[in-house]
């Protein structure tokens, strides 16, 4: 009983789907809570120790508050392995699609005005990955089912989990879909992480992005491509940069010397 | 002075709290505290097409994933007028009934459920209620399901969008979804009868208010409609949402409130119930019947046995919209007929009320507004936590107790803390 490794699910902001993508291993959520010894998981239960150290620290969401900044950094003292558990926490997702734009400040004030708040500091939102250091990932806008139990599987057992490093169209092709790009429909595919199995371009909708950019993307040649075919630039690159967090904010004066 | 503080709201979705401060006996404050950091998602969706809205906004909230994409493509099709195929209509329709079935499942057995028999969490009511629990996780499995084949993935598909639908379900996948309803019924039944049965506290009633939105079609129970009604009889158009239910700014929360006529309001299933409950047939109406008495107004935790019969309600009208979609044919993902203009989508997500305002200049979002149920329900929450807190307190219970009991207060709302906090904004480009 006591020899099970210890777990902690912490939740920053987001859309608190990961977490709720664990609930929804409605079948091996039984096994889950049998094989380890879960501390902290407040989604799901009152009986929280914010105090414990664990094994494996999964962390959810981006940091968006100095608050939420300084329980990381706890976190990390904490936890054995830190592990970046989805989109948010790994790359920024959605909330960091103008990131580096310099325009935070007033996009705040647009939304609240002057008020000061007594609920912690807002900062512009950034991944984990730019506060601790972070051990292993498990990708996905929410991960997938199979593959997260993977990764479980693998951290619980004192493994690093791995992953194929391909991108959507791989899975694309697996599928047997013609390709999107052919039918007059942007697809990202080419550009994002796989491990989806590619659900949107089996169901005629482009990828959008949302597992975050797969290592060594190539966006200079998916851009020329999609403006051969046709696309504006300003739509291209506000595409990339939806789903493209701070990774894709650094290329983005690259991309836009490409095409002038 | 005596401080009561809840730091970390848990079996909710997100970060939030409670604070209730008292000054010997006299309730002196009362805050739903909501830490979420703020993601600012109106300011960002400047800039954006309808498709693009409808893939970003969903990512709100995971647990309202599929309200949101309603609410979203029925904003962009009526901004950029954009007809709605029957088939499209009935689509978003099963799409929605999994979600209600989702959450439901998941709040009433998963998170509120344990407060009663008392238990920390789910799995550790195996023991005694291993029926329940792993039929009440079949059945949110089931809510998924629908979800993934309509939308594509059970969280975040981008399948539905405005207009239309990539591809949809084939002839099988329809006949699935319906034998599955059917066979969940009598659990459905069996639980709304368990919850049925549970003891409500008495120590929070008081009179609220309750709104909801307002089916088109006037006979019948549903989740969307182009008009909220509220429980004293007033309807509000959807575009004249804003000018009704007054948005406001507070230190203590990221979440932004509203009030109607001055007064906090309860948008939960409870209020659905309340406002649309007679207008329930079969054995959803049944069960209403039998169990609606005069305390629904007056205790929010009636909200956990509404939901049960919003289960019930699902489980009947899947099949009914299901034989619908059968004998329809596909239909090509529709266009806009115009660039510029402004749309309301008004849904009820699982916990309620949900709104989305978008105003679109040459098919790019030029304003963006949207509003969630937990964000109308929050007032309505710290109204009914002063009344208990004050009530407990003055009856001599224990600190510990009375935290318990607010937080078990927080959870009957079924609060979703990732959507209330974004809140809020007029975006002027």
């Amino acid at each position: 009983m006591n020899n099970k490794p210890t777990l902690g699910i912490y939740g920053f902001t987001g859309c608190a789907g990961c977490q709720l993508a664990i609930l929804d291993c409605e079948e091996q959520l039984v096994d889950l809570f049998e094989a380890a010894d879960i501390k902290v998981f407040y989604e799901a239960m009152s009986n929280n120790d914010d105090e414990a150290e664990v094994d494996i620290a999964l962390v959810e969401g981006s940091i968006n508050t100095e608050t939420q900044k300084e329980e990381l950094l706890e976190i990390r003292k904490k936890a054995k392995i830190l592990v970046a558990f989805g989109s948010c926490a790994n790359y920024g997702c959605i909330q960091t699609m103008a990131y580096g734009d310099g325009k935070w400040e007033e996009r705040f004030k647009k939304v609240y005005g002057d008020m000061k708040f007594t609920v912690g500091k807002a900062i512009e939102p950034q991944p984990i990955g730019k506060f601790v250091k972070v051990d292993a990932t498990i990708p996905g806008c929410p991960p997938s089912t199979q593959q997260m139990l993977m990764a479980f599987t693998k951290l619980l057992n004192g493994y690093m989990p791995v992953y194929p490093n391909a991108p959507v169209c791989l899975e694309c092709k697996l599928n047997e879909n013609e390709c999107l790009l052919n039918k007059g429909i942007m697809c990202l595919g080419p550009l994002t992480k796989g491990g989806c199995t590619a659900p949107c371009p089996t169901h005629n909708t482009g990828c959008v992005g949302c597992w975050g950019i797969i290592d060594e993307a190539n966006h200079t040649s998916e851009l020329k491509l999609l403006i051969e075919k046709g696309y504006k630039k300003e739509d291209i690159i506000r595409k990339f940069r939806i789903f493209g967090g701070n990774n894709i904010a650094e290329k983005i004066d690259e991309l836009l010397e490409v095409v002038k | 002075m005596k401080t009561i503080k809840v730091n970390h709201l848990a079996r909710v979705e997100g970060d939030g709290g409670i604070t209730v401060e008292f000054d010997g006996n006299k309730l002196t404050k009362v805050n739903v505290d909501i830490f979420e950091g703020p993601r600012l998602i109106e300011a960002l969706a400047v800039g954006k097409t309808a498709h693009e809205m409808n893939s970003i906004t969903p990512r709100i909230c995971a647990i309202c994933t599929v309200s949101h994409k309603n609410a979203s493509v029925r904003a962009s099709d009526r901004a950029l007028a954009i007809p709605e195929t029957d088939k499209t209509c009935s689509s978003r329709e099963l799409m929605h009934l999994g979600e209600i079935i989702e959450s439901h499942s998941l709040h009433v057995f998963a998170l509120a459920l344990p407060d009663f028999l008392g238990y920390p969490n789910v799995i550790a009511m195996v023991d005694k209620y291993k029926d329940v629990v792993v039929q009440a996780l079949n059945l949110k499995k089931f809510g998924n399901r629908i979800m993934q084949i309509l939308n594509g993935k059970f969280i975040h598909g981008e399948n539905a969008v405005a207009g239309g639908f990539g591809k949809f379900p084939t002839k099988d996948e329809l006949l699935e979804i319906k034998k599955t309803a059917e066979s969940f019924l009598d659990f459905a039944i069996a639980a709304t009868d368990i919850v049925g049965g549970l003891e409500m506290p008495t120590y929070l009633e008081e009179e609220t208010v309750f709104g909801c939105c307002n089916p088109d079609n006037k006979n019948e129970f549903g989740y969307w409609g182009d008009s909220i009604i509220i429980s004293d009889g007033t309807i509000i158009p959807a575009l004249e949402y804003k000018e009704n239910l007054i948005e406001r700014v507070v230190p203590h929360s990221f979440a932004k409130r509203s009030l109607y006529k001055g007064k906090p309001f309860n948008v939960t299933a409870l209020a659905r119930l309340i406002n649309l409950g007679d207008r329930l047939q079969g054995k959803a109406g049944e069960f209403y019947r039998k169990y609606r008495n005069d305390r629904w107004t007056r205790n929010p935790f009636f909200n956990n046995l509404a939901q049960c019969i919003e289960m019930i309600y699902c489980l009947e009208k899947i099949p009914v919209v299901v034989d619908k979609l059968l004998k329809m044919e596909d239909t090509e993902i529709q266009q806009p007929t115009r660039m510029d203009g402004r749309g309301v989508g008004l849904v009820e997500a699982p916990r309620g009320l949900l709104v989305h305002d978008y105003t679109f200049k040459d098919g790019k979002i030029t304003d963006c507004n949207i509003i969630t149920p937990t964000a109308y329900n929050l007032d309505d929450l710290e109204k009914y936590i002063g009344i208990a807190a004050k009530n407990l307190n003055d009856a001599g219970e224990e600190t510990d107790t009375i935290r318990f009991e607010l937080e078990k207060i927080a959870r009957a709302y079924d609060p979703c803390i990732s959507c209330a906090t974004h809140l809020v904004s007029v975006v002027k480009k």
